[in-house]
């Protein structure tokens, strides 16, 4: 049985007059627990993959299976709890960090795992913030945090992350990682996660989906793409991305 | 007031007109479009009302009042354009508030069930609830556009469209509220209303006025409360699409 599944997904510009497509064609199966970097140059359409993948956005054609049952046989909310969404831009929901922990306990009427949301505070560094600070006064970086872990108290089988740690500092940023990577490992939790950080792609994922020319151009594992990539926009990708990172060093 | 006391009414006409000319607003043509509007509407509505209290037919007042929520949904339908089916859930609200109002007017025997006090008096409650509504539906598109990164928040989380959008109705409701509620504070201070000052003009005394602004002034709250709330209840589910997204409505 496969975790995800999805056939020849195709979504149009929004506001094209010609109907341009974003993307199309667009397949992949994940049939064991993987972590998936899915890299792009921007505009490609990988945070619209992401939305549509969660049901918060419709592809135009294709099909998308989570655990072998298309998306048209299930509640959206029950999809949404299993494949989560984890957007860029963090919202916090009206009142403190602990409103927000609590906030699938309330929409689910389930019992709040205190424990489980203190250590997942704890293991992306927020051991110290007081949970009753309204969450309005968090930093763009907190807010990322508390966001994710706020996810992740629904024990969700496939993370869709959109760049979450963007503006997180250094540590945090690390700390976010093997959070993730451990949460693979112990709950067999898949995620598939968008980043344009080539070094985070490599230490995160097994997996490589890159995106280029209006589709899924490659789905290789992480060594084999960084290392003889198979298409003409993933090397001329990567050579950008390398060239960037050594003006970067030398500045 | 005799047919000519009526017609000198029209100098107040020719004032706006001269000062419209004289200042060269361009307003000529629109003043005397109102003014013969507002007065052939008024006499026949004054000829619609004196048949319907000779007559005391109740499908005749029911009639009247079907036609005045239907216009009240129509005018305030307007507000909600590119919500579908929305006019019929205004109407659903608007009639639902006016049974409530009837039956608490005519059932505890505050009014006399006689046309010439329920017509009147649904056609104020109507109104008012015509505007709450569109208030109601002005706020809930406003909010709705303004809320997006929070209602798609809530539904990344598995929340259901009564659950996502919460926050946003309660704040409508709120906003459509607001004005009833002050409205209720300055009545009598800052403005005179319309039904009580006209009462006391056509001789009533001004005690027996007040006593029914009073019920109309409560009617009015009452009537705001339940037609939002109602309304909230009826199409929150339209700002989303069957796959529960957000639709986003054109804010104009």
């Amino acid at each position: 049985m496969s975790i995800l599944k999805f056939d020849h997904l195709s979504k149009r510009l929004q506001g094209s007059s010609e109907n341009q497509p974003l993307f199309s064609n667009v397949s992949a199966v994940i049939d064991e627990p993987e972590r998936i970097a899915l890299l792009a140059p921007s505009g490609q359409g990988k945070s619209t993959l992401l939305r549509i993948l969660s049901l918060l956005d419709c592809a135009d054609e294709g099909d998308i299976l989570l655990n072998n049952v298309s998306f048209r046989e299930w509640q959206p909310l029950h999809w949404r709890m299993k494949a989560m969404y984890v957007a860029q831009q963090a919202v916090m929901l009206p009142g403190s960090v602990e409103d927000n922990l609590r906030i699938a306990s309330r929409l689910h009427r389930t019992v709040f795992d205190n424990d489980y949301a203190r250590k997942l505070m704890a293991d992306v560094g927020l051991h110290e913030l007081d949970w009753c600070k309204p969450s309005a006064d968090l930093s763009g970086g907190e807010k990322q945090r508390v966001a994710l872990v706020r996810s992740l108290l629904l024990y969700p089988d496939l993370l869709l992350l959109d760049e979450i740690t963007a503006s997180l500092d250094p540590h945090s940023k690390v700390a976010v990682e093997v959070m993730l990577a451990e949460l693979h490992e112990k709950q067999g939790t898949t995620y598939i996660w968008v980043t344009h950080d080539l070094e985070q792609a490599r230490s995160v994922s097994n997996r490589v989906w890159f995106m280029g020319e209006g589709t899924l151009l490659e789905d290789a594992p992480t060594g084999e793409f960084f290392r003889s990539p198979q298409s003409e926009a993933a090397r001329r990708f990567l050579s950008l991305a390398d060239r960037e990172e050594g003006e970067k060093c030398q500045a | 007031m005799s047919g000519l006391a009526l017609t000198f009414t029209l100098i107040f006409v020719f004032i706006t007109v001269l000062v419209s000319m004289r200042q060269k607003l361009g307003l000529e043509k629109d003043i005397m479009i109102g003014t013969i509007r507002a007065a052939v509407q008024l006499l026949l509505v004054g000829y619609v009302l004196q048949f319907v209290f000779r007559t005391e037919n109740l499908f005749l007042i029911i009639f009247i009042i079907v036609m005045m929520i239907a216009v009240a949904a129509w005018n305030a339908g307007q507000r909600g354009s590119g919500l579908r089916g929305i006019r019929w859930r205004i109407a659903l609200s608007i009639g639902a508030t006016e049974a409530l109002i009837m039956l608490l007017l005519l059932g505890l025997g505050i009014i006399e069930p006689a046309s010439q006090y329920i017509i009147p008096i649904s056609g104020m409650s109507i109104g008012n609830a015509m505007v709450v509504a569109g208030l109601f539906l002005n706020g809930m598109k406003q909010d709705v556009l303004a809320s997006k990164g929070e209602i798609e928040a809530l539904l990344a989380l598995g929340a259901n469209a009564r659950q996502a959008i919460q926050q946003c109705l309660k704040r409508a409701v709120k906003a459509s509220m607001i004005p009833t509620i002050d409205g209720m504070k300055t009545v009598g201070i800052v403005q005179l209303p319309g039904m009580m000052t006209g009462m006391i003009i056509a001789g009533a005394d001004p005690l027996e006025a007040v006593r029914y602004q009073i019920l109309i002034v409560f009617a009015f709250t009452s009537s705001a409360a339940v037609t939002s709330i109602i309304l909230g209840l009826l199409s929150y589910r339209l700002w989303f699409t069957k796959e529960l997204q957000l639709r986003l409505q054109d804010s104009r």
